[in-house]
């Protein structure tokens, strides 16, 4: 039976879901590595293995989880990330974009910082801190395993997860994707995105926090060429003080920003942290909505599928829309099959990398498919099934049991 | 081939298609003859091109759609173009060159006319859009329909254009004005409830099976009036779907035992100041 080690946070939805898979399939349950307890030297890959006693001669297999949606494994990577911080120089070689952090947070201010719901505490540091601590567990890995078995490697998920880097990667591979504005560097504030768009005469734009996931950080905007008029349509929220900085956060609710003053502060902290930024493609509709799809990819075959179905430009929150199968939105099967194809085609060019929720929209008018996002850790898909399994048993049956039968 | 759709879509738009060339490419089919329904769907860049190319195309090639009844201009989801900025010209000159259409649907509202607002056989007019100007309205009301039978006109809100007040919505429900009309949806209106009381008790009700005031900001106050008329208890169908009624209301409507759509009830809690049509984006 295969050993299986889960950097993760132990008890939320993935761990859970993943161990009750392995359960099922007859697995023992995965070694699970916190987050928390690696950033505080608490446990380390070695200790892990150390516990898994004889079985250490055969590489376990590493997994990787979303870091996210714990707040003191937030503080402690922004902590990581900050200038302050003790990092070796190789530490930083995953980081593309924003080597230095726009007004930084040190360690002692970092490790003070307390828990306010939805607030946006400082994405560019966390980023920096989250890549760091991907390169220390890829060196770990390294010294303990001749070849460590990564169901996805740790540079791949820190190309994954910057948005402007993953845009070039597939733009140089030749897959569709939405046409840049402009590379990242040439559009560092609000101003210079107005002149872009203005040169470009490209007016409907998504503006993508580099290294946010999901929902969080994305901005759906728009400037009418004739009036003038602007539109941003995101979940991000700014709270003015007359006499300390301004808290951005993320809600639930998606508001539709019209005051120029309040778009432009938006817009500014975006790209300050570090923003991909790309056409707004018209997608697909069903009826009175529009739609993209979440297409997982397993071990190169594309498997479970869902359309997100939303009234908003902004499919993948939550509360606005909904989740249906591909049948369901009137996809015809060859459709399904150039959906299916991109996907396979998009992970492909992370060939260390094992699993990937891609997101595809298919354009309103000729169904062509666009990427939009590739998200390293983009299997939470509740009550999504791929002949008859759920993602986290599709991934350890063809992950784990192939290479014991 | 009785219904066709023509869009300039992403790639097309990046590539320099017009929806002119469209056109002219269906127009140049030989099943063109027989088309019933032409969509015209997102246009290419709506939010600074207007549709007066689209209604020029049409009008010139008037001859290649003798059988076209259905002509739906600028079907464009909110992921192609806002509707409050998509730029629409005088579609008058449409109703002139196709003296046979039965049925026309425009979406969006900035720039649009109707002139002239005449059409002998026309049954169905809708206008879909955040905010109607009172000129198009009074187009409308005194243009001369007479074979109407469904009028729905969205009427946003001021700051999407609807620059009018109650006094340039009534004369649409004068008597007489659209003997034939059945379906009458003054809707998506900031001022649903000021229409509801004018519409309750007015000749124009005994005539419709369907009266539709849906997806404005319909409060107790105007549902009062409404649910008070005996001219409205003898209608068909109510749509009040999306509105600000009380559980109460509700609950009067649902004993009512009239054929009302009371869905989509909005928080009501808030402000006044808060209260918004459905389509305004």
């Amino acid at each position: 039976m295969e050993a299986m080690i889960i950097i993760g946070n132990s008890g939320n939805r993935r761990t859970t879901g993943l161990q009750a898979a392995r359960a099922r399939l007859g697995l023992p349950p995965a070694l699970v590595l916190d987050y928390l307890d690696v950033l505080q030297g608490k446990a380390s890959l070695h200790s892990v293995a150390q516990s898994m006693g004889q079985t250490l001669d055969k590489p376990p297999l590493l997994r990787l989880d979303a870091p996210g949606e714990h707040f003191e494994v937030e503080r402690e990577l922004i902590a990581l990330g900050a200038p302050d911080a003790a990092f070796q120089h190789e530490d930083e070689r995953w980081l593309k974009f924003n080597k230095s952090v726009v007004q930084p947070i040190s360690v002692k201010m970092a490790k003070g910082m307390m828990e306010a719901k939805g607030k946006l505490y400082h994405p560019s540091q966390w980023f920096r801190g989250y890549c760091i601590l991907l390169t220390k567990l890829d060196r770990e890995a390294a010294r303990l395993w001749n070849t460590p078995r990564w169901m996805n490697d740790p540079k791949d998920i820190a190309a994954m997860f910057d948005k402007r880097h993953t845009h070039q990667i597939l733009t140089s591979a030749g897959l569709p994707v939405p046409r840049r504005l402009a590379a990242p560097e040439a559009i560092p504030n609000y101003d210079t995105l107005r002149d872009a768009m203005a040169k470009e005469r490209i007016y409907r734009l998504f503006i993508k926090l580099a290294a946010g996931s999901g929902a969080c950080g994305v901005i759906a905007y728009q400037v009418n060429p004739v009036t003038g008029a602007e539109s941003a349509v995101t979940t991000i929220g700014v709270e003015n003080y007359l006499r300390r900085p301004p808290i951005f956060y993320n809600v639930k609710k998606l508001a539709n920003y019209k005051d120029p003053q309040v778009i432009r502060q938006i817009i500014n902290w975006l790209l300050r942290h570090g923003a991909h930024v790309e056409q707004w493609i018209p997608k697909a509709s069903y009826r009175d909505r529009t739609f993209d799809i979440r297409q997982l990819v397993v071990a190169g075959k594309a498997c479970h599928s869902i359309a997100r179905v939303s009234r908003t430009p902004i499919t993948n929150l939550h509360l606005d829309s909904d989740r249906m199968s591909l049948e369901e939105v009137g996809i015809s099967e060859q459709l399904q099959a150039s959906v299916r194809q991109c996907a396979e085609q998009t992970l492909s060019v992370f060939p260390r990398s094992t699993v990937a929720g891609i997101d595809v929209c298919l354009t309103s008018g000729s169904n062509r498919p666009y990427v939009l996002d590739v998200n390293p850790f983009g299997d939470l898909l509740y009550h999504s099934y791929y002949v008859g399994h759920d993602p986290y048993e599709w991934e350890m049956k063809m992950t784990s049991l192939s290479t014991t039968i | 081939m009785s219904e066709c759709k023509l869009s300039v879509d992403y790639d097309q738009y990046e590539s320099g298609v017009k929806i002119v060339d469209l056109i002219e490419a269906l127009a140049g089919k030989d099943e063109t003859l027989q088309l019933e329904s032409l969509i015209i769907g997102d246009w290419g860049g709506a939010y600074e091109n207007d549709s007066s190319e689209i209604v020029e195309a049409l009008v010139r090639l008037k001859d290649r759609f003798p059988q076209l009844r259905s002509l739906f201009i600028g079907d464009m989801s909110y992921e192609e173009c806002e509707v409050s900025w998509i730029n629409q010209s005088n579609i008058g000159p449409i109703l002139a060159a196709y003296p046979e259409l039965r049925s026309l649907t425009i979406k969006g509202s900035t720039d649009l006319s109707l002139a002239p607002a005449q059409h002998d056989k026309l049954e169905e007019l809708t206008i879909i859009c955040g905010g109607l100007g009172k000129d198009v309205l009074t187009s409308i009301s005194e243009g001369s329909f007479k074979n109407l039978k469904k009028l729905e006109l969205y009427l946003g809100v001021e700051e999407y254009g609807f620059d009018g007040s109650l006094e340039d919505v009534l004369p649409l429900i004068e008597p007489g004005k659209f003997p034939l009309l059945t379906y009458l949806g003054l809707k998506d209106s900031e001022i649903q409830d000021e229409i509801a009381i004018a519409v309750a008790n007015s000749p124009i009700v005994d005539q419709l099976h369907t009266l539709d005031l849906s997806m404005g900001t319909l409060t107790d106050s105007g549902a009062e009036a409404l649910i008070t008329s005996e001219k409205i208890m003898k209608l068909k169908q109510l749509d009040l779907s999306y509105h600000y009624m009380s559980d109460e209301m509700m609950n009067r409507w649902k004993q009512s035992g009239l054929n009302v759509d009371v869905s989509d009830q909005q928080d009501s809690d808030e402000d006044e100041d808060y209260r918004y049509p459905s389509l305004t984006e």
